[in-house]
């Protein structure tokens, strides 16, 4: 992924250079023309084309955002009823990420959506250990994690 | 048993970066602008401190491998230097001055001789603080 952004960019440096034009607009084009020449030869690559996982880290983004906001209400609902009914636990996740980033990644996503926190990951990076305020059903907090920020993440480092 | 600090470590890999950069960014403005050879200096030994925190006093000395000492006495050095070059040209002690140099490519900068007292401080202050930290951090 990192080797094609570099040829992209070099390629652009180069159309600067040709067209002798060392503005952001030039850079910008050649940046383009450089996409589509890397578009065309994308299977020329071991990995897949470099764009895709632009785009995915741009839709882990607006899933973390959404997940933030749709949390947020929930935790303001609990916070205005008058009598508390929540069921706090610590609940233990497998998670099937390989690398560092990607686990501390996930671990400041689940953190940062209001109602979960991450209170410890075991020494192998294989399980989190996860604290909800509101936890009716242990299944599905692990489904719901699964399917938005690890899924994510896994379409990032594919 | 130990715990993980898988979380700390990898913050600490990106963050380190950037705190060393406005680091040096606070050190080249402070002739104009808030900041200077101190401030610089601070926030350099404070990012190796994250650097301590997150893994430990060994990992430092393999990647930094100066004696703290040495770097506050070349500090020393650097601002005894720079008063003495002022004999050179027949004033005061410690006299500045200023001037405007046009380069190839950056264009018109404004060159101080104060820059090279301030490298003297900024030498001064993380010597001093990284020798306290880590006399106090090692073990007996």
């Amino acid at each position: 992924m990192s080797f094609q952004l570099i040829i992209n960019l070099i390629i652009a440096v180069i159309w600067m250079f040709l067209n002798n034009a060392w503005t952001v607009s030039g850079l910008v084009s050649g940046y383009v023309i450089g996409l589509g020449i890397l578009f065309l030869l994308r299977n020329f690559f071991p990995s897949r084309f470099y764009f895709i996982g632009v785009m995915a880290i741009l839709k882990l983004i607006v899933i973390f955002l959404k997940e933030l906001i749709l949390s947020s209400f929930e935790v303001m609902g609990q916070i205005m009823q008058p009598k508390l009914n929540i069921q706090p636990g610590i609940f233990a996740m497998d998670i099937e990420l390989k690398q560092e980033w990607e686990v501390t990644v996930l671990s400041c996503l689940i953190t940062l959506t209001p109602g979960t926190l991450v209170v410890n990951v075991s020494p192998d990076n294989k399980t989190l250990y996860i604290h909800a305020m509101h936890l009716p059903d242990v299944e599905k907090a692990k489904r719901d994690i699964k399917n938005t920020f690890e899924k994510a993440i896994q379409g990032v480092s594919r | 048993m130990k715990s993980n600090d898988v979380i700390l470590q990898t913050a600490t890999k990106v963050v380190l970066f950037i705190i060393l950069a406005f680091s040096v960014f606070i050190f080249f403005n402070g002739h104009h602008e808030p900041g200077g050879g101190f401030i610089g200096g601070l926030m350099t030994a404070s990012a190796i401190v994250l650097l301590m925190l997150a893994y430990d006093l060994e990992m430092v000395k393999r990647i930094l491998p100066f004696d703290f000492k040495v770097v506050t006495a070349a500090g020393l050095l650097v601002a005894i230097g720079t008063g003495l070059g002022s004999f050179l040209f027949g004033v005061p002690f410690l006299s500045q001055t200023f001037d405007y140099f046009t380069f190839p490519v950056l264009g018109e900068l404004e060159l101080a001789t104060a820059l090279l007292f301030d490298i003297g401080v900024y030498l001064v202050v993380v010597g001093v603080t990284l020798t306290i930290i880590q006399t106090i951090g090692e073990d007996q």
